[in-house]
């Protein structure tokens, strides 16, 4: 997994006559994997037929990395193709990605976030457009659920197929609290606002957010938004049509914000608190809510598994009673995706085995077992039965019956904005800014 | 100031040191204390409390968590650092002592100027150079710059020794018959052996330190060092600070060692770094 | 003699290439991948009309001043003091230069914890030093204070260990001279010490302010640049246009900013004492 890699970028230094002789001395070219030149080309897509090596970039994690690999297996074992499976880990991925895109050692088919994150490869031609292979196979397209499906659009084509765990953004309730004050878990904005209001009373944090992160925020951010104004406002934005950052719900949304915050909703000291320490403040029953991604059960499970037994509630985020956004709309990770590379000599072989293995009950269900929940469609019979069934049925449903399901913002949006955006949103919270310096903010760095 | 002046107490140095006692002793402290205690007594006692469990099981937790891969790491960096400078700067700081070519004049400006580049400030191009010579994700890629951002001041800490050295000396060796490299190998190097401890503790602590050109040159995690592992933990461990601080203490631990042990040594190498 | 030449290509290759390299990437667009694509003065243009550029200037520089006002009072009163020889500041020099053992990484992390306001000290201790809540890191003074008081904790050791090792050399006969005059402690620190100390004043000040200029681990692991950007100083907003949102050459106008800056300000120093007088000192290290 760790091949020596060249960047042939030496036109550039030797332009500039800048030290081009010491580089070219150590620049070494790697030849090793020149199997992709090899490979046959075939256009049926049958790995029986082709040959070469395939190379298959995904996130390191120890649970999935083995389900990838049994299900390269599946499809390529016995054939002529040489299914390598490179894992990377999370922090370096990107980088890595991004090194690498467009050299000789890129990826056949490689993990994704969809969205602004293969943007900039989409538009350099580097990603295969798989439209054209949806479209003619209802039964491929129909397999994953729509909206997860849709999210991975980018300029209106599918570039990305469903490759595992959905990762909905939804509330976590610590039910211990809420019987000390006698309340029930909220499901509509009036009873969160009279919880948020009691919790304060009584000296407890409501709310628990990791705000030094800054990104914890942006959740708050993503479902006021849409419940107040509708997934289009937040498309308007990602796509520069529209009010853009101007509509009047961008403004409702940083007004009730800041009335939260006045409540005393996040505590007096949310601006200091890491998201590592935000989960801990609710399993330790110093707050009462929580606004997380569905991952955050499977750190509930490991350090607090108690806490999941016997005080653990969830939901969705509260509807908004006078909003304009439909209450089951779903902000978070869609999924993850698996893209394809245009350059990819074994394209058509790489494109079947997406077809068949992403959505196959195999698949799926030892994806299920190490705790993913897939964008499949039509996969409650196999999540019966599952030592959480409770919560993945939960989960499953939330994604599979929303109507929109919303990339979180800052993968969505064009990647230099998203930082001044994170740092705007983070000086809402702290009564910094007001909504019109919010907007300002925005517009100022999408221009 | 020195106790020939007065006999009468300084109460005022002696209550900034009282002061400053205070602000370096609690912080390094507490990270004893609480990395010798478990997760759960760290939460019972609070913070300022002494708690009522001692252990070690955090060390085996660190090391367990790759960190004696991050030590080796660094060490390697560390050594080839150190190596490599001495190998650049030695021969050099020699040129430039003893040679008349304009060369050699150039070349100490050169670097005296080089004084003033900060290492971030240039990461970008580094990052495309490192790249380019197929070096990323290796730890020669953290060594290269390292070296190049310590060695303005190493050959001024060395060519301001070599200096010392009496002229009469190399002379005298030159009309023995001796070349250039024996004089430079059987006398200057032991004649300026202060200035060469200075170099090492210098180049030394700051590859050690290193933790901007690791960021950004290394991505395997089997190749990270311990800054970068250090960071890696302060997620992985979240709420569990007893095991964080114990990853902090051992990451200082050998230079810790080298501090008890040779104190004097590192002490003069580090004065030596900013002038006498 | 070729002896030279070895460190001059190595340090051409990978220190002043790179110098030259970051001014020319300013004017070109550069993803970190593909073409580098000449961009001409787009992104000086936008440089200019941006907001946090100038922010962040002004936070590097405020950082800077605070720091220099505030470690180089402590480090020479420590430093002079150390200099003396009884045996109770022999041990208490020991733990006085412990910090010096730590890497930035470690001591970040460490305060990182410190100042959690739910798990750390922040909750106790915050109301002694005016911040009730123990949200310290969530303020935006607060924030600034803990990264200067964070560099001071780390550098004030080694700082007062240039003023010790020059405290000692400054040569007895003029205390000796001055208690015949009769002056006082604090005339002769005045009189004698301080100017004796004036070359170390300035090395250990251009170390200390180009230093300053390049604080990032500290913000990186401690604040983040928070809050809302009340630390992003200038090496951060280039880290994070280059390497978050891999906007090469942007990243290269912004470091070309801070090159220019940290020269100006070691060349101020240097000018300000005199130029010579510097390069001898330098020379005779």
């Amino acid at each position: 997994m760790t091949a020596p890699r060249t960047i042939p970028r030496r036109t550039f230094l030797a332009a500039l006559g800048a030290g081009a002789t010491a580089l070219a001395t150590t620049s070494c070219s790697d030849d090793s994997n020149g199997s992709q030149a090899a490979a046959d080309l075939d256009s049926a897509g049958d790995p029986a037929q082709a040959s070469g090596e395939l190379d298959v970039w995904v996130l390191q994690e120890d649970a999935v990395n083995p389900v990838s690999r049994a299900s390269l297996d599946r499809f390529f074992g016995g054939t002529d193709v040489k299914a390598n499976l490179i894992t990377e880990p999370n922090e370096s991925y990107r980088d890595v990605l991004q090194t690498i895109i467009d050299q000789d050692e890129r990826p056949d088919i490689f993990f994704n976030w969809g969205g602004g994150s293969i943007r900039s490869y989409v538009r350099a031609g580097l990603v295969e457009d798989l439209t054209p292979y949806l479209e003619e196979d209802s039964e491929f397209k129909n397999a994953f659920l729509q909206s997860v499906l849709q999210a991975g659009q980018i300029d209106g084509a599918y570039y990305g197929i469903p490759m595992r765990t959905m990762q909905p953004k939804l509330m976590f309730y610590n039910t211990a609290l809420f019987d000390q004050v006698g309340l029930e878990v909220p499901t509509t904005w009036q009873d969160f606002l009279d919880a948020v209001d009691a919790f304060a009373a009584e000296d407890i944090t409501p709310v628990a957010v990791g705000a030094a992160d800054q990104w914890p925020l942006l959740m708050w951010f993503e479902y006021l938004t849409d419940r107040l104004g509708g997934a289009q406002v937040f498309q308007d934005i990602a796509e520069g049509t529209g009010e853009g950052w101007a509509h009047p719900a961008i403004t409702r949304t940083v007004e009730t914000i800041r009335d939260l915050v006045d409540r005393g909703a996040f505590g007096d000291a949310f601006a200091s608190v890491a998201y590592d320490d935000s989960g801990p403040l609710l399993s330790d029953g110093r707050a009462a809510m929580m606004l997380s991604g569905s991952w955050e059960y499977t750190n509930f499970l490991e350090d607090a598994p108690g806490f999941v037994t016997n005080s653990l509630a969830w939901g969705p985020f509260p509807a908004l009673e006078d909003g304009e956004g439909d209450p089951e709309n779903v902000a978070g990770n869609p999924t993850n995706y698996f893209s394809v590379h245009a350059d990819s000599p074994l394209k058509e072989v790489a494109i079947n085995y997406l077809k068949q293995e992403m959505a196959s009950d195999t698949y799926v269900q030892d994806l299920l077992d190490v705790g993913d929940i897939p964008a499949v469609a039509n996969i409650e019979t196999l999540i019966e039965g599952h030592e959480h069934e409770e919560y993945f049925g939960f989960v499953y449903a939330m994604a599979a019956n929303a109507p929109n399901f919303q990339l979180s913002w800052d993968q969505a949006i064009a990647r230099p904005q998203a930082q001044p955006m994170l740092e705007a949103m983070e000086n809402v919270f702290l009564g910094n800014l007001d909504a019109e310096g919010f907007v300002q903010a925005n517009e100022d760095a999408a221009s | 100031m020195p106790s020939t002046s007065t006999a009468r107490p300084n109460w005022l140095a002696g209550g900034l040191s009282a002061v400053w006692l205070v602000v370096v002793g609690v912080p390094i402290l507490s990270m004893i204390v609480w990395g010798l205690t478990t997760e759960q007594a760290f939460r019972d006692a609070g913070p300022l409390a002494v708690p009522q469990v001692w252990t070690l099981g955090n060390v085996t937790e660190v090391i367990d968590r790759g960190f004696l891969d991050y030590y080796w790491n660094t060490a390697v960096v560390t050594v080839g650092s150190i190596l490599l400078s001495l190998v650049l700067a030695v021969p050099a700081a020699y040129a430039i002592v003893r040679s008349k070519s304009w060369v050699a004049g150039a070349s100490f400006r050169m670097f005296l100027l080089g004084l003033a580049i900060p290492a971030q400030a240039v990461i970008v191009p580094l990052y495309l150079i490192i790249t380019e010579m197929g070096l990323y994700d290796t730890l020669i890629a953290v060594i290269l710059p390292t070296v190049a951002f310590t060695l303005p001041l190493v050959i001024l800490i060395l060519s301001g020794a070599l200096r010392d050295v009496p002229r009469d000396m190399y002379e005298a060796m030159t009309l023995d018959g001796a070349g250039s490299l024996r004089i430079l190998l059987s006398a200057v190097v032991p004649m300026s052996r202060g200035s060469i401890s200075a170099v090492c503790v210098f180049v030394g602590l700051t590859a050690w330190n290193s933790f901007i050109f690791p960021l950004i040159f290394i991505r395997d995690e089997s190749k990270t060092m311990v800054t970068l592992g250090l960071r890696e933990f302060q997620q992985e461990f979240a709420v569990d600070i007893p095991g964080l601080m114990m990853a902090v203490l051992l990451s200082a631990v050998p230079v810790f060692l080298l501090y008890v042990f040779a104190r004097r040594w590192l002490i003069a190498g580090l004065a030596g770094v900013g002038g006498k | 003699m070729g002896y030279v030449l070895p460190a001059v290509v190595f340090f051409t290759v990978f220190a002043v290439v790179p110098l030259v390299l970051v001014v020319v990437l300013s004017f070109t667009s550069w993803p970190g991948f593909g073409d580098i694509r000449w961009t001409g003065l787009d992104n000086w243009e936008r440089l200019i009309g941006d907001e946090r550029v100038r922010e962040s200037t002004g936070i590097t520089l405020a950082l800077t001043a605070s720091t220099w006002l505030t470690q180089t009072p402590m480090a020479i009163a420590i430093g002079v003091w150390a200099a003396g020889r009884q045996r109770n500041r022999a041990v208490l020099s020991t733990i006085f230069f412990l910090p010096l053992l730590m890497s930035s990484a470690a001591i970040a992390v460490l305060f990182h914890r410190f100042l959690d306001p739910n798990y750390g000290m922040a909750r106790d201790l915050g109301p002694l030093i005016g911040f009730p809540d123990g949200n310290i890191l969530g303020t935006a003074h607060g924030a600034f204070l803990v990264i200067v008081f964070v560099s001071a904790w780390q550098w004030v050791p080694f700082h007062s260990l240039l003023y010790q090792a020059a405290a000692r050399n400054v040569p007895t006969v003029l205390y000796d001279a001055a208690t015949i005059d009769g002056a006082g402690r604090w005339d002769m620190f005045w009189r004698i010490t301080l100017p004796q100390l004036r070359y170390t004043v300035v090395t250990s000040s251009v170390i200390m302010i180009v230093g300053s200029l390049i604080t990032f681990e500290t913000v990186l692991l401690i604040t983040g640049g928070g809050p809302g950007g009340a630390t992003r100083i200038l090496p951060y907003l280039m880290y994070s246009a280059g390497f978050e949102a891999f906007e090469m050459g942007y990243a290269s106008a912004i470091a070309t900013v801070l090159v220019v800056v940290a020269t100006a300000f070691s060349l101020l120093i240097v000018r300000f004492s005199g130029f010579t007088k510097m390069r001898s000192t330098l020379e005779g290290m």
